[in-house]
């Protein structure tokens, strides 16, 4: 056997054990990560429909991985009215302890388009640790056929939905109603418009009137004004409260006043004083005007009588001189 | 002139007894390779030859084939925004099929054809009866010997191409989605099972056994001087390519039927 052979035979040696490290490494690896070669514990759930989860998938405790579902068998409690399915995990053996009795199964997914998994959760400190052989209580997660319904009733309000925006759109369209009128009406359009116009001149003014309010609070607010005048000159205070007594003085006299009027006014209302004949007694009314027709005439006569007088000859010299008298105060 | 039926009954004939002469030799090869006296040193040579050289080959070819793949499978699960299940697409990829299947089509050309043009040449130049009037049996030298390198040697290979492939892989996944080598393993490992592993291995076996049959049948029976040396090595790796994808069809649907069981 020469050198060279040797020398071939070592190296197809170190290929071949390389290749099979390289194998057994993997293998181990493998087992590590089913847990092929650790203590485990069996645990049992029973479920009514285990949604395509398979022998080998993961179960999670608190989010890590720790145990795989190693069988999934028709339940025989279910002929007696029982959950259909029986799912029997390996759970390891450290996760032991920290999973109660009273913990929870739940039918779960890796990711939204992931493996099935097993979740276990809940359990509370109070409940003593699982043990081999345990059945644990089930709860039922959201399923797809779930989601799949609700997204089908959310469809059917869309088409609702779109229907109720395509009858709007189209009345929109065909000018009915006030938001029709206001995107068709030409002229309503115009009146919006002025409106807007109107509008924005009301806000103008409103501003300016601000502005003029803001001066006269201002003003107001200053030491010289008749608000602060007020509040704080003690003369102009006096001068209001004599004023003011003053005041109510002259309304008590006013007062007064009125009674004694209303007083008067209804004794004239009255017949028995002479204001009140004079005012309301028509009888007396109309011997009243007879006397002052008599009257009249009897001034009338007596006015003749005066100018009769006149041109008697007894009193003719006493009038020519007066009438001389007059004519000379004139010049 | 012949008429039609007659050549094709010929060749039926024809075909029927090459299938009888190849079964033939496989059962020969079955007989000499458990049969003393073992060249041991004679198939350590041959493991040598076909595995450990064709090391480099393999090696390059596994680490671009990891590299590529990945960087195709990218985009496809980019649409649904799942790039880091990459490393469970490619482990899934390369340990299923592409470690075996990669590894034995690039030994089909080196090997194949290296054992049919080997074989074929000596048969030409009648070294092969040279041989047996010398009292040495060539069929256990020359075609047990290379057909248990190869059936050995493919299987450490694909060991190695997977290795090789996946950390191909790892080095495009972490360069663009900054994966670490642990989650990269862990992902790996989490996405296959003893099954995959396994089955790969024994595929290998029959890929090997399939491109060392092949490559000494064709050289064992080859005719014609140097152009049927020439014809010997080509056929030999065609043939061996053909076959180890009929076989990778094969052992697909077993595989499957105990895995879906």
């Amino acid at each position: 056997m020469n050198t060279a052979e040797n020398k071939r035979s070592v190296f197809v040696g170190i290929f071949v054990l390389i290749s099979i490290a390289i194998l057994v490494a993997g293998i181990f690896t493998l087992g590590g990560q089913q847990n092929r070669f650790e203590e485990t514990i069996r645990l049992k759930a029973a479920f009514d429909d285990v949604e395509g989860l398979r022998k080998g998938n993961n179960v999670w405790f608190s989010g890590i991985k720790v145990g795989n579902v190693r069988e999934i068998r028709f339940n025989e409690g279910s002929l007696n009215g029982g959950p259909q399915l029986e799912v029997v995990m390996h759970i390891e053996q450290g996760a032991q302890k920290y999973i109660r009795k009273d913990a929870r199964v739940k039918l779960s997914s890796d990711g939204l388009i992931g493996n099935r998994i097993l979740t276990i959760t809940g359990g509370s400190t109070a409940a003593p640790a699982v043990e081999d052989g345990d059945l644990l209580a089930t709860e039922t997660g959201l399923s797809t056929d779930d989601m799949m319904a609700t997204l089908q009733e959310n469809n059917e309000n869309l088409v609702s939905i779109t229907n109720n925006l395509k009858e709007l759109t189209s009345s929109l369209n065909e000018g009915e109603g006030t938001a029709g009128a206001l995107l068709k009406d030409t002229q309503m359009a115009d009146n919006f418009r002025a409106t807007i116009n109107d509008l924005q001149q009301v806000a103008s003014n409103t501003v300016r009137a601000t502005g003029a309010l803001t001066q006269f609070t201002s003003k107001l607010n200053s030491s010289e004004g008749l608000a602060n005048q007020l509040l704080t000159d003690t003369v102009v205070f006096s001068q209001l409260k004599t004023s003011a007594e003053q005041l109510q003085e002259t309304l008590s006299a006013a007062e007064i006043m009125t009674k004694n009027l209303t007083e008067a006014s209804n004794k004239v209302l009255t017949t028995n004083n002479g204001i009140g004949i004079l005012l309301n007694d028509e009888q007396f009314g109309t011997q009243l005007k007879n006397t002052m027709q008599n009257l009249e005439t009897s001034t009338e006569k007596l006015d003749e009588n005066m100018e009769a007088l006149q041109h008697n000859f007894l009193f003719r010299g006493f009038f020519r001189k007066r009438a001389k008298e007059e004519a000379r105060q004139q010049q | 002139m012949k008429s039609g039926s007659v050549v094709i009954s010929k060749r039926i004939d024809k075909f029927f007894l090459k299938l009888n002469d190849i079964y033939l030799f496989v059962l020969r090869f079955f007989k000499e390779a458990f049969l003393p006296p073992y060249e041991f040193r004679e198939v350590v040579n041959q493991c040598y030859e076909l595995g450990v050289r064709s090391l480099p080959l393999i090696s390059v070819t596994g680490f671009i084939i990891g590299i590529v793949f990945t960087n195709q499978s990218r985009p496809s699960l980019a649409e649904f925004g799942a790039t880091s299940w990459l490393p469970a697409l490619m482990a899934v990829a390369i340990i299923r099929a592409l470690a075996p299947l990669v590894t034995a089509l690039i030994a089909s050309g080196r090997v194949a054809s290296k054992i049919g043009a080997e074989i074929g040449s000596m048969k030409v130049s009648e070294q092969i009866d040279a041989m047996e009037v010398s009292a040495i049996k060539p069929f256990r030298f020359l075609v047990v010997t290379r057909v248990l390198a190869t059936t050995l040697m493919i299987p450490a290979l694909t060991i190695y191409t997977a290795f090789v492939s996946l950390l191909g892989s790892f080095i495009n996944i972490n360069q663009r989605e900054e994966t670490s080598i642990i989650t990269f393993f862990e992902q790996v490992f989490e996405a296959i099972t003893y099954l995959d592993v396994f089955s790969s291995i024994i595929k290998a076996f029959f890929f090997g056994f399939t491109i060392g049959i092949v490559g000494c049948y064709k050289g064992y029976t080859s005719s014609n001087g140097t152009q049927g040396v020439g014809k010997a090595a080509n056929t030999s790796v065609v043939i061996a390519m053909f076959l180890i994808f009929v076989e990778e069809l094969l052992a697909m649907q077993i595989i499957n039927a105990i895995r879906f069981q």
